[in-house]
Order: C-alpha cells, then structure tokens, then sequence
C-alpha cells in the first residue's frame, strides 16, 4: 500500500511537470471526467462522457474559459476503487486544473485523497453515499442529492399527501437500509406513525407475508426503498394481496424494468429519482442536442454531469484563473447558479443545500413527471 | 386486520406457498426414493420449468391470448418438455454414477445444477424476466381478507397434479413398480422389471411436476430469473424431509406443513419478515434431531 501510494505520488509530482508544460504549449484548460466507461456501468458513465463533453463545446464556442479552449480528458475509473484511484494519478499526472465526474460512491472515495494532496477542484456529479461526507478534504463538491435528502424528500411528500400512517420495507442492503431507517427517522420526528418497518430478503420470490403485515398495519403508504426487481414484485404482490393504499419507491427502483415485472400494478405508485432529463424542462435543448450528436437520448446521470462541467467553468471565470485554491473558494461562494438540474448552492459539508430529487409517477407503463 | 382475518389470511398465504413447495418437494422424494440420490439440481429444473413455461407462453399468446388458457397450454408443454429433460439429465448425467459411491453422484448433482444455473444466466444475462400475463387481479374480498383469483386456480392445479401422481402411483403398474423399486432394485430387476425404464419415469414425473409449479410461480410472482431455483429448491428438500424423505405423501404433507409454518412464523411480530429463511432451516433441524425419518419417513433397516 504504502508502496504503492509513493509510487502515485511520484507519478504525480513528474506528471505536474511535464503537464504544466504541456498546457503552456497548447494553452488549453485541461478538465479531468472521472467516470466509468469501461465494466459494468459503461453505458451510465459514456452517457456521462457525453454529457460534459456536451457542455464543453458550448463553452468553447461561445468564446472558451478565460480567452482559452476547455479540453477533456477522459480518466475511466470502471466503478472500481483501484483503477479509479490509478485513472486519478493519470488525471493529475496529465495537468487537469479540475474534475467533474465520480459515479460509483465506493470507487469515487479513494480518488478523494488523490485530488486532496493536491488540492484540485472536484465537482462529484453522481456518487451521492453519505460516506463521502467525512472523506471529503474540502476540495470536493457534490451535486447530487444524498440519501439524508431522499429520506426528506420522502417523508415531506408522504406528509403532504395527508399520510398518518407509513410501512417501509426495505431489502437488507446498505443502500435500502440506510434509505429506509433515515426515512423511519425522519417521519416519526415529524410526528408521525410508523406502521410497519419491513425487510425482505434479497432473491425471495414470496413477499406474502409482508404484505399481510401491511395491510393488517392498516398503513396508508408503503415506502419501498430497494431496487426494481425486486420492488416491481412487491408492488405486483401488495396489489395482487389487496393492498389499495398509496405505493411509493426510492430512486434505485427508477427503471422502465419496475412496469414489466409489476405487469399493469405499477400504476399510479410514486417514484423519487434523481433529475433525469426527460423530466427537467430547462433540459429541452439539452436533449436535442444530445441526440443530435451522439444518436442517443442522455441517461439518468447525464444531466448533473453537464451541470458538474458548466459549474467547475463558472468557477474558474469567477477565480479569473485557473490556480486550484481559488477555484475551490469560488466554488465555495456558488449561490444558486442553474443550469439543467436546478440551482446549485453548497452547505458547510459541501453538499447540496436543496434536495434536486423529483417525483415522478407510473402512467400507462412509463414514468411521467409529477412534482418537484 | 383482526386477528381471525389475520388467521385466514396466513393459511390462504401458506396453501398457495405450500402448494409450490409441495410440487417440487415430490421430485425430491421420488427421485431420492428409486436412486437413493439427494437431486440438488431439481430447483433449478424448476427454474427452466419457468423459463420454458415463459417461452411457450410468449409464442403462442398472439394466437390464444395470456389468460388461464394460454397459461394451461404453457404449463402443459413445459412439463412435457422438462419432464424429457429430466429425463435426459438422469440418462446423460446419473446413470453412469449409480454403481459409484453415493458421495460421486451426489457431486454430479451439484455440477448438474451449476451446469443448468449458468446456462440460463447466459441465455439471460442474469437479468429478470418479466412474466406477463393477463389474469389481473381480481380476488374475493371478505372483509379484510383476500383471496386472489390466482392463488384459488393455483392451488386448485396444485392439489389436482398432486391427485393424479397419488392415482398415478398407487393404482398403475408402473406406480407399483416405481414403489417395488423403490424397497429394492435389485430384487426387481430379478423379477423382470425394467429399472431403468421406471427410473426414467420417475425423472419424467418429478421434472415435469417441477416445472409446472415453476410456470405457476412465474405466473403468479410476475417475475423469472436464472438464480430463482436456488432458494426455493432448498425449501422444497426442507419439505421432503420434514415429510420423511422417500414418501410420497410426506411430501405433499411436508410441503403443505412448511407453507404454513412460514407464513404463520412471520406473522409472530418478533420474527420480521426477513428471519423467515432462518425459521425454516431451524424446523429442519429440529426435525431432523427429534424424529430424523421425518413425519411419514419409515425408519430403515439395514439388511444384512
């Protein structure tokens, strides 16, 4: 370990200057894009790619950043902490003056300390776990709502639809269950009941039991914090059960997938995502230009990493320069700048001070947007 | 939900579940019962039984429709076919094992069931496949309790299967033969009975059972996927030895017995949903220290 970090930091401290003079000759501003395109979230993270890349031609064609071009370098971290701390190095190495980017939380963490030692702005644009709160050295931000804002998010909606009395069932997982018990905390802070408080187990076909418990804890809601395989079967079983009450799920059961598998039960049932474009009205131009160039429509994440991108431009024409520490304090000062997914403005931990999660709602097998 | 209607609706719960359990739990105990082999794969030959049922089901429902006819039609072909499977799997698979050690075949059991595993993993990427049909969900409503039409026509089919293989064993000759084996191969062989061919039989019977309740349980969950075998193929062995493995009518009580013990277990408020798996393994044990043949098992004697 302790081998290996001299080994990065060495690489680091020759890429800085072999990069600085790279940059001197081509004079452009070298932005690093952490995301993974390569392994099992490629798609997610081309769709990303895309997306600041995206961003960068409008800048670069309105007249650049500081009378200079925004050049990106694509630093693939496959949603693994190894190869995302190495793509980190590599970045560094290369002379980026910032990153946009960081999809998976667990392979977003590591990369912290890289960019940290030398103090570069990081605008984190996907990974949302609460674990990177503590991490974080003060060089990073996040425009992602954390799951402390879905739970919020949740339990207010739950409130404004006149709920007394909430179940929540989640699935076991770190992610579900921190959903779940910070919703649970949240809702009877407010005052209110907890009916039930359910956990399923993960590939168990047969939620019978649940269900009975639901309906005989008279729950007015159900709040399912997992992901849709299993979410689109609990919906199909607390419908095929005889529940009739309101169904509510949490952002990783936001797929298209959620209506096959419910088959028709899904109707109606509530979902917190984060804002996708199709449902953001400033992304109109956003989605047309996105299809025009890449042949494709821009996935969940692609949005907030076009904002990561605009955001980490702002910062560096508000600094005047490029030098990291005054990047960091302007992006320290951002008070509510918007661009697609709604105005950005950080609190103490460098986190979204307003919760960007949308609510969105099952109609004739396809999501449809419902509120802010 | 009062407590009665919490009651009613536990056993309707435990009947549709049971019915499942039972289903595969026969192929457990009729396999073990002729070739004295634990069929670790017979969870996954549930599984394929969903998959095949699915691929019926998608194919003819432009001609037929995806309601209770076009899903009798797929249940139907998806038992015959991996019923040929089974048959396959005993004849490529098993055979050659039964002069081995019990130990050897019991391995090829389990390489079988990997074999079948991750065959459906890449035919499917590992993703879920929805199962979609057009039955609804309607149900009768009494008061707080609810009866879904589906869990009514399921376990109808379940207990009409499970009349048929008792008609099936206790009054045909190759139900007779399939007990004779069953007590003693050798001796049968002796007395000119074809082994093989009542094994092979057997394997028919017990996939094709399989994978009816694999079609149902699609049906009915909405949902399919290359793992789904695993679980629900422990539960069902659960079942045949709670029953007493090698009986017949062990394991349609076995399965029943679980069925209810699971969906009443949960319902006591200090075990949660998610300790059910743990209160069914827990039965197993204790039924295998306090009364190891199980409820209808007959304890064996060794033969000199």
């Amino acid at each position: 370990m302790k081998t290996t970090i001299t080994a990065i930091a060495t690489t680091v401290a020759l890429g800085v200057g072999l990069g600085g003079v790279a940059q001197a000759q081509d004079d452009s501003i070298l932005i690093g894009v952490q995301v993974p395109t390569t392994g099992s979230e490629a798609t997610y993270g081309q769709d990303m790619f895309n997306a600041a890349e995206l961003a960068a031609e409008e800048i670069n064609a309105s007249g650049g950043l500081l009378g200079r071009e925004i050049e990106l370098i694509n630093g693939d971290s496959a949603c693994d902490p190894q190869q995302s701390v190495n793509a980190a190095g590599n970045l560094v190495s290369r002379g980026v003056v910032g990153i946009v980017g960081g999809y998976c939380s667990g392979a977003t963490l590591p990369t912290l300390k890289t960019y940290g030692d030398e103090g570069l702005p990081f605008v984190i644009t996907a990974s949302n776990s609460t674990q990177l709160i503590p991490a974080n050295p003060g060089n990073a931000f996040m425009i992602n709502s954390t799951g402390a804002d879905q739970s919020k998010k949740a339990a207010e909606f739950f409130e404004s639809q006149d709920i007394k009395r909430l179940a929540v069932i989640d699935q076991g997982d770190s992610y579900s269950q921190d959903l779940a018990d910070l919703t649970v905390e949240r809702w009877e802070a407010m005052g209110h009941e907890v009916a039930t408080r359910e956990t399923v187990n993960k590939g168990e076909q047969d939620f019978s039991a649940v269900v009975s418990n639901v309906r005989s804890s008279d729950a007015e809601a159900v709040f399912w914090t997992a992901y849709y395989a299993d979410g689109g079967l609990m919906i199909r079983q607390l419908r095929q059960g005889g529940y009739r009450g309101m169904i509510a799920v949490g952002d990783g059961s936001n797929s298209p997938q959620l209506f096959d598998i419910a088959g028709g039960a899904a109707e109606g049932v509530f979902a917190f995502s984060n804002p996708t474009a199709e449902f953001l009205p400033e992304a109109a131009d956003f989605i047309d230009n996105y299809q025009a160039e890449y042949g494709q429509s821009p996935g969940p994440y692609a949005p907030l990493n076009y904002d990561g991108l605009k955001l980490m431009a702002w910062a560096m024409d508000k600094a005047g320069t490029t030098d990291p520490a005054a990047v960091v304090e302007a992006l320290e000062s951002t008070d509510g700048q918007s661009w697609l997914t709604g105005p950005i403005r950080f609190t103490d931990d460098n986190t979204l001070a307003r919760s960007n999660f949308i609510i969105l709602q099952g109609e004739d097998d396809a999501w449809t947007f419902y509120a802010n | 939900m009062p407590a009665f209607e919490t009651f009613l609706q536990s056993i309707v719960n435990g009947l549709v579940l049971g019915s499942f359990y039972a289903l595969i739990a026969l192929g457990y105990t009729m396999i073990f019962g002729v070739i004295k082999l634990l069929n670790f794969a017979h969870g996954d030959v549930y599984m394929i039984g969903a998959f095949v049922g699915f691929g019926v089901l998608s194919l003819i429902s432009g001609v037929v429709g995806a309601g209770w006819f076009g899903l009798a039609i797929a249940i139907l072909v998806s038992m015959v076919a991996v019923g040929c499977l089974g048959v396959i799997i005993q004849r490529v698979a098993y055979q050659p094992m039964l002069s081995a050690p019990r130990l050897s075949i019991l391995i090829t059991a389990l390489a079988v069931s990997l074999v079948l595993q991750n065959s459906a993993l890449s035919l499917t990427d590992g993703k879920y496949t929805a199962f979609r049909t057009d039955l609804g969900f309607g149900g009768f409503e009494l008061g707080r309790l609810f009866i879904s039409h589906q869990a009514i026509v399921l376990v109808a089919i379940a207990a009409l299967l499970m009349i048929a293989l008792e008609f099936f064993v206790s009054r045909t000759m190759y139900g007779r033969a399939m007990r004779a084996v069953s007590i003693d191969k050798d001796m049968c062989r002796l007395m000119g009975i074809n082994v093989t061919r009542v094994v092979a039989i057997t394997f028919l019977i017990g996939s094709g059972l399989a994978a009816a309740a694999g079609t149902m349980a699609g049906a009915y969950y909405g949902s399919i996927w290359y793992f789904m075998g695993f679980l629900i193929g422990l539960k069902a062995f659960t079942a045949a030895v709670i029953g007493g493995i090698g009986s017949i009518t062990g394991a349609m009580l076995g399965g029943l017995i679980l069925g209810l013990l699971e969906s009443f277990g949960t319902q006591i408020s200090w075990i949660g949903s998610e300790w059910k798996d743990v209160f069914t393994f827990a039965i197993l044990i204790l039924v295998l220290v306090f009364k190891p043949t199980g409820l209808l098992g007959k304890s064996e004697v060794e033969r000199m």
